[in-house]
């Protein structure tokens, strides 16, 4: 243990000693956060330029009242309410009437689309304005539904803008047929938004019922997804250093000096150990860090402080999992160009989880989020999500994820001791998969 | 008790054996002698003594105990492949692995080591500004702070300039007068010759020759003669009762059949050229080395 820790205070001091681990510190936030910031900035720097949309209506009697629903959300959605600021791009519509030859003018339109003129354009079907009841019984797949040609990109939100104006244009259209009066239109068509609140709960001291309050963003996403973000990016912060460290230190012919004075389980996890220090010392500045911002702009409540306690538990087996696995895998390469081929490898217990946080946030207790957050390799980054999202999870599930984390992190280090003390004095290409799990198996 | 007792040890990677059936008794306070060529054994038998290799079979006894994995205070060594933290200072570097081994705050010893061996100058600087030289003075020091009572040293002269070796070579005897054992491998068979009290050779992972440089002459018997002439090589050819000449440039040595008379050897040597020098000798420690392990090529096949 006594060379185990001078190990891990050398190996810790070394790296935060660092210019390095200094910038780090504020990069990583960075790169790591750099697709949600730049998703906040392009939000607030909206393309305002015109839509120029034109209509092809073939019922006759819509184009005008969708016009005036669209020219009503223009008004309502163009500008910031407190800014005065335009916000959003302004719709402007044309309507053309139909041709008898339609895939002519549907070509005609498509080039001026194709040149900018136009936006879009919409067809609104024949039957689109009863399409449950429709009169001249088309057969057309597009019977029904209001098309809309455009080039615009798949994620841009033009569709969804303009799925309101049309329906509300639509409704009014059958309001009319029905003698309902145009007065009453607005009345007959008011939009009631749902509100998502919390809970209601009581105060445990003053047996008062508190109030529900209303939820935002930073409740339902903020936090649990920072969470998750924070223990991945600390986690790889600390862990991908070790596969290049181990093989630097093979390279120039540091470790058997080293193996001369400590066994490989020794030198191994010392350096697990002083990895897990620089990722604690990471978390400080981020947790401290973060509580000061939130303390400052008014927000202390929203820090999840009971998650604190599994923050650390999973980070810390985190870290030493993903350590020890690089610490074998850097054994068993001769050069930095070998390592980096492995190093997918250690990504993929932290990018998994990345790619899988929205199917977790949308059903966190479903059954994709629930097994993968009981595999251990993803429990640190999905089992905390879950917990920090509304709701949480049954309470059994954090426990016994721990305790498969913990066994698997214990396997781990075993596992790679064995294939440490194999491969460290090793030269040559890189080991394969079947090799690593020979070293593991036989040692 | 010996200081290392190895006993019938073998050592394979894959399908090479490194080691074979190797026993060797190190007695205590001596300097023993690792010769052989590249790859056949040495280094490997210096990683089993201090457990960084395990040996497939048979036992290895330092001081009386079976090495069994754990890292001994005892032992001191100084690996082939040199490498230090080479953004560390000299100071806490030398602090660091002696603190390592010893298991306490070694500064005394490192400053005292720092001062023989000339690096105080260099104490405070980082290791990559170190010459070659001064580098592995650092390490040698690195395998005898805190003082073991064994110390393992693979190649500790290789690369170093005179005035470094002079120093090391120095520090070696120095440490054997104070009762530590040396275990060091090396190329110099001049360095074996005049700093070892036994030799041991391994050859293709078996030991080949092991004792005193006199009772490994002994085996070999009187059968060389070392001779300078002028002209050299060309009038050593059909030397009665000489079956091989070794050119060393400025001298030859001749090795004699057992019916070989160095006297007819001399007189008809005088009769072709002028003779300078003429010893009748024990073969060479460099001269049994080649024997056992030297290409054919080296030497010269007369008739």
């Amino acid at each position: 243990m006594r060379r185990i820790l001078l190990i891990a205070k050398r190996d810790y001091l070394a790296t935060i000693r660092t210019k390095a681990f200094l910038v780090g510190l504020v990069v990583a936030p960075v790169l790591f956060g750099g697709g949600f910031l730049g998703i906040a900035l392009l939000k607030s720097k909206p393309d305002i330029k015109d839509r120029h949309v034109a209509i092809v209506d073939r019922t006759g009697v819509a184009a005008s009242a969708v016009i005036q629903a669209a020219q009503e959300s223009n008004a309502k959605d163009l500008f910031d309410k407190v800014t005065h600021r335009q916000i959003a791009a302004r719709y402007v519509f044309e309507s053309l009437p139909p041709d008898a030859d339609a895939n002519a003018q549907r070509l005609a339109l498509s080039d001026r689309v194709r040149s900018g003129q136009l936006f879009a354009f919409l067809e609104i079907g024949a039957d689109d304005l009863h399409p449950r009841h429709p009169p001249h019984g088309s057969n057309d797949a597009t019977a029904g539904k209001v098309a809309c040609y455009t080039n615009a990109g798949a994620f841009d939100d033009a569709r969804g803008w303009l799925e309101g104006p049309v329906n509300d244009g639509l409704r009014r259209v059958r309001l009319a047929q029905l003698g309902v009066g145009a007065s009453h239109f607005d009345d007959v068509l008011a939009e009631v938004p749902v509100e998502r609140l919390s809970l209601v709960s009581k105060d445990v001291k003053t047996g008062q019922i508190r109030e529900a309050h209303k939820k935002g963003e930073l409740d339902d996403f903020a936090i649990p997804f920072g969470l998750m973000l924070l223990l991945g990016m600390i986690v790889l912060v600390s862990s991908a250093p070790m596969l290049s460290a181990v093989t630097e230190d093979k390279a120039q012919r540091i470790v058997e000096m080293l193996l001369g004075l400590a066994t490989p389980f020794e030198l191994m996890m010392g350096k697990v150990l002083a990895a897990v220090c620089v990722s604690l010392t990471s978390s400080a500045f981020y947790v401290i860090g973060c509580a000061l911002v939130l303390q400052a702009l008014g927000m202390a409540g929203m820090l999840p402080f009971a998650l604190l306690p599994w923050f650390y538990i999973y980070l810390i087996a985190d870290v030493t999992m993903l350590c020890a696995f690089a610490a074998a895998l850097g054994a068993g390469c001769s050069s930095p160009q070998d390592a980096q081929q492995l190093a997918i490898l250690l990504m993929a217990p932290v990018m998994v989880p990345y790619f899988v946080f929205a199917v977790v946030m949308q059903q966190p207790n479903g059954a994709i989020a629930t097994t993968l957050s009981l595999f251990p390799m993803f429990t640190p980054m999905l089992m905390l999500l879950r917990m920090a999202l509304p709701g949480g999870v049954p309470v059994w599930q954090p426990w016994v994820s721990l305790a498969a984390v913990l066994a698997w992190t214990f396997g781990m280090v075993w596992a790679a001791a064995r294939i440490f003390r194999v491969a460290i004095l090793m030269q040559g290409k890189p080991p394969k998969l079947a090799d690593l799990v020979r070293w593991a198996v036989r040692g | 008790m010996h200081a290392v007792e190895i006993r019938n040890v073998t050592k394979t990677f894959g399908a090479v054996t490194a080691v074979d059936d190797l026993s060797l008794a190190v007695p205590q306070g001596s300097v023993y002698g690792f010769i052989g060529p590249n790859g056949s054994g040495k280094t490997t038998t210096m990683r089993m003594i201090t457990s960084i290799f395990y040996p497939d079979r048979g036992t290895i006894h330092v001081f009386g105990k079976q090495m069994s994995g754990a890292r001994s205070e005892l032992i001191g060594y100084l690996p082939e492949e040199r490498g230090l933290y080479r953004k560390m200072a000299v100071r806490p570097l030398l602090e660091f692995y002696g603190e390592l081994r010893g298991g306490r705050k070694v500064t005394a010893e490192v400053d005292g080591w720092i001062q023989r061996l000339n690096l105080s100058k260099w104490a405070s600087q980082k290791v990559q500004t170190l010459s070659k030289g001064m580098s592995q003075k650092v390490q040698f020091i690195a395998a005898v702070v805190p003082e073991p009572k064994l110390v393992i040293l693979d190649e500790p002269f290789s690369g170093l300039d005179p005035v470094s070796a002079d120093a090391i070579r120095s520090a070696v005897l120095d440490l054997r007068r104070r009762g530590v054992t040396v275990i060091l491998s090396t190329h110099d068979m001049r360095v074996a010759e005049s700093m070892c009290d036994y030799i041991f050779m391994i050859f293709r992972g078996k030991k080949v020759l092991d004792g005193t440089l006199t009772s490994i002459q002994d085996r070999y018997g009187i059968d060389t003669i070392q001779v300078a002439a002028e002209g050299g090589l060309q009038f050593l050819e059909g030397l009665p009762g000489v079956d091989r000449v070794r050119d060393l440039g400025q001298m030859q040595e001749l090795r004699m059949t057992a019916a070989c008379d160095p006297q007819e050897v001399l007189r008809v040597l005088i009769s072709r050229t002028r003779v300078t020098s003429f010893s009748i000798m024990k073969p060479s420690l460099h001269d049994i080395f080649v024997r056992i392990a030297g290409p054919e090529a080296e030497e010269t096949q007369v008739a």
